[in-house]
């Protein structure tokens, strides 16, 4: 089990945070300002961070900005006011999930397994030639998709895209952070490339309800994990 | 009017000088010559024209005639002007006289005009200095009737602007319009505007200036009443564009102040929406991941721990009510429905009830500083409760946990109890300290309630007293109101 820091200024929730994670036998350090997050993650070397946006000393994204200038520590972000646009911001400032508040507490266990075992498997990822996401092998070496053993023919831009998604599984990617990715660093804004490699990415796999490679309105896509909720 | 009266008094100058010059000389009259006569009758006839103007100058010439035939001219007494050469002199005396009223005459009219084009320009000169200021549109357009109406000395004047896609009548001066001039200048749909000379007016002249503004239409300006010379006319469109782009000025200003509001209206429901589901979430949150934690079957929950989430619930329950309870207050005061229900009270059960109604945990950290022997206050104790509510609320949740919130009070030299709200949290910077009872102000990020200050604010302001907020030494913020104390009953020994 993880080593879990809690950041939020509201001290209700810390405690029930604490109650709720450690029943599942986590284990919870709380803070309650966003300075004393920085650093309990420093001194503290949590394996994850459950961190509000809205503290009262520092915006919570810059929290998250500074933290991940020396630590790539999984973050998922907690929020109250549920406005798109923070959500993008916080996933494009290097946060790996978000959750809207109120949520139940074996939603975030979930998430927090998701993102554990995503940052275990990019750690050990640097040498692995094939990436598996649920029925999709990608073989890295010879750009060769695989769906359920069944080979399928993509161009090499969908053949990135797919591995980006692939890489990062499970977690919403932003628009911005895919285009920057898969189509260079100048990209960024245009969201139509992406419309329409995904549906063409989703007509090949025979995905066109989206239940493989889910859109997430205003924010981004997301290669679901069939382990993940 | 004024030329009439002019005229009498001009003919009655002329009449009373005849009648002594006439006297004058009837005693000498056989040893005066015709001609010599005629010349000092003219003296009355160039007074009376002076004084009254042409009409009187003719009265002057006929009276003249008379005189001078009938006293002047033998014989006497008759109308026979015996001897040919008297009827030369009787015919140069009239026809002198005559060119002498109608150029004096003349000259008096022109006079006359020009007086008036002078106070003409200078009434349009004063709106223009008017109309630089910044005024609201009602008065820019009243200011234009009224100035029109009075240089041009007319009987009625009429602004006509478009509103939406018709042409409304927005503001007159004078004699208030008939129904036949109405329609002509506000047109039923589909009528075409009248917009130059007179049509269905016959009593007297109209006339119309189009107001226009760097090409753009902004209205019609009518006027009737007046016979227009070239020259007012040529003034009339002149300043016609002054009028023109004063209008169109504040029309723009008021447009935009509409903008600003809509957007600052905008601004607020944007926040409120915010603000709203931000307070409602928070203790959601706690609410729904302890009830969650206790339904899990896997989680393995202590029982004290259990018991602590099931007061967290209680807790955050009563927190949402409480906000619930704001938010309908605020829509009370936005309604103007506030009522006060004032009681003399004492303070320390004003405080004793806010604090059962924040409960056991919020209450912890509070200490208590009332004066002794305070008077009671004259305050609606449940709007006084919820400020103070507000307040201890707001110092919970900027101060660190476990430092200490003081509530105190004390009776000023002015006669009033001054309460105030203590912590030891960040303090408010002294720029955000008129903000932070704005509504749905959030400071910074910590996204606190942005209803309950401004809450506090209306209640307190309510029963006409202050609230404001200043530094505690060595790092806090202070909320200070005052309340009225209740009329002292009198002692009776």
């Amino acid at each position: 089990m993880a080593n879990v820091l809690a950041v939020d200024d509201d001290q209700a929730l810390l405690r029930v945070l604490r109650i709720g994670l450690s029943a599942l036998g986590h284990t919870v350090v709380v803070a309650s300002t966003g300075e004393q997050g920085i650093s309990q993650a420093a001194i503290g070397a949590p394996d994850i961070i459950v961190l509000d946006l809205g503290l009262p000393d520092i915006d919570g994204m810059e929290v998250c900005r500074r933290i991940r200038q020396w630590s790539n520590v999984p973050i998922i972000v907690l929020s109250a006011d549920g406005t798109e646009d923070r959500k993008i911001a916080s996933l494009d400032g290097g946060a790996d999930d978000y959750m809207t508040k109120p949520f139940g507490m074996g939603e975030l266990e979930a998430r927090l397994r998701v993102a554990l075992r995503h940052r275990a498997s990019e750690l050990g990822e640097e040498e692995s030639k094939d990436l598996t996401v649920g029925p999709l092998e990608l073989d890295l070496v010879h750009h060769e998709a695989r769906l359920e053993g069944r080979p399928v023919e993509l161009t090499t831009r969908e053949f990135a895209l797919l591995v980006f998604l692939a890489r990062h599984a499970g977690k919403i990617c932003t628009h911005r952070m895919i285009l920057e990715h898969v189509w260079g660093p100048h990209y960024g804004s245009e969201t139509q490339y992406l419309r329409v490699y995904v549906y063409r990415l989703r007509r090949k796999l025979g995905d066109e309800k989206g239940e493989l490679l889910r859109t997430n309105p205003g924010v981004g896509y997301q290669l679901v994990d069939e382990d993940a909720p | 009017m004024g030329t009439g009266r002019r005229g009498v008094v001009g003919s009655f100058a002329a009449l009373v000088v005849m009648a002594i010059l006439a006297a004058g000389m009837l005693p000498l009259r056989s040893h005066l010559s015709v001609a010599t006569t005629a010349l000092v009758l003219i003296v009355p006839v160039v007074i009376g024209v002076v004084i009254g103007g042409f009409t009187a100058g003719v009265f002057g010439v006929v009276v003249g005639f008379l005189v001078y035939d009938l006293l002047f001219i033998p014989p006497y007494y008759s109308l026979s002007v015996g001897k040919g050469e008297n009827w030369v002199a009787l015919g140069v005396y009239i026809a002198v006289m005559l060119l002498v009223a109608s150029v004096v005459g003349r000259l008096e009219t022109a006079r006359a005009e020009a007086r008036q084009h002078e106070r003409a320009i200078r009434r349009l000169f004063e709106l223009t200095d008017l109309l630089i200021e910044d005024r609201p549109l009602p008065e820019v357009l009243e200011l234009i009737v009224s100035t029109v109406y009075e240089a041009f000395a007319l009987r009625s004047v009429a602004l006509v602007l478009p509103v939406e896609t018709r042409l409304e009548l927005v503001a007159s001066a004078g004699a208030p319009l008939s129904d036949a001039e109405l329609h002509e200048v506000v047109p039923a749909p589909g009528m075409p505007a009248r917009l130059v000379g007179s049509t269905a007016s016959e009593r007297d002249q109209a006339h119309t200036v189009a107001l226009s503004a760097i090409g753009r239409p902004i209205g019609l300006l009518h006027m009737w009443g007046a016979d227009l010379t070239r020259y007012d006319q040529e003034l009339l469109h002149t300043f016609a564009n002054h009028m023109a782009l004063a209008l169109e000025r504040a029309q723009l200003r008021e447009q935009a102040l509409r903008t600003e509001l809509l957007e600052e209206v905008d601004r607020l429901q944007r926040a409120l929406v915010g603000a709203v589901s931000h307070d409602l979430r928070t203790p959601l949150a706690t609410i729904k991941a302890s009830a969650s934690t206790l339904r899990n079957t896997e989680a393995d929950v202590a029982l004290p721990d259990r018991e602590l989430l099931l007061e967290l619930i209680d807790n955050q329950t009563d927190r949402l009510d409480r906000l619930v309870t704001n938010l309908l207050d605020l829509s009370r005061v936005q309604a103007g429905a506030l009522e006060l229900r004032n009681q003399p009270i004492s303070v320390s059960d004003l405080v004793t009830d806010a604090l059962r109604g924040l409960g056991p945990a919020s209450t912890a950290t509070v200490t208590l500083a009332i004066g002794e022997d305070l008077p009671l206050v004259d305050v609606d104790h449940l709007l006084i409760g919820q400020v103070l509510a507000n307040l201890l609320d707001n110092a919970a949740r900027y101060a660190p946990p476990q430092t200490a919130i003081t509530v105190s009070a004390c009776l000023r030299d002015d006669g009033l109890v001054l309460m105030a709200v203590e912590d030891h949290g960040p303090g408010v910077p002294r720029l955000e300290r008129t903000n932070v009872f704005r509504m749905f102000n959030r400071s910074g990020t910590s996204g606190g309630t942005g209803v309950g200050l401004s809450i506090a604010k209306a209640f307190v302001e309510a029963h006409d007293q202050q609230i404001w907020v200043e530094d505690v030494p060595g790092g806090g913020a202070r909320f200070c109101f005052t309340l009225p104390t209740a009329a002292v009953p009198v002692v009776v020994a």
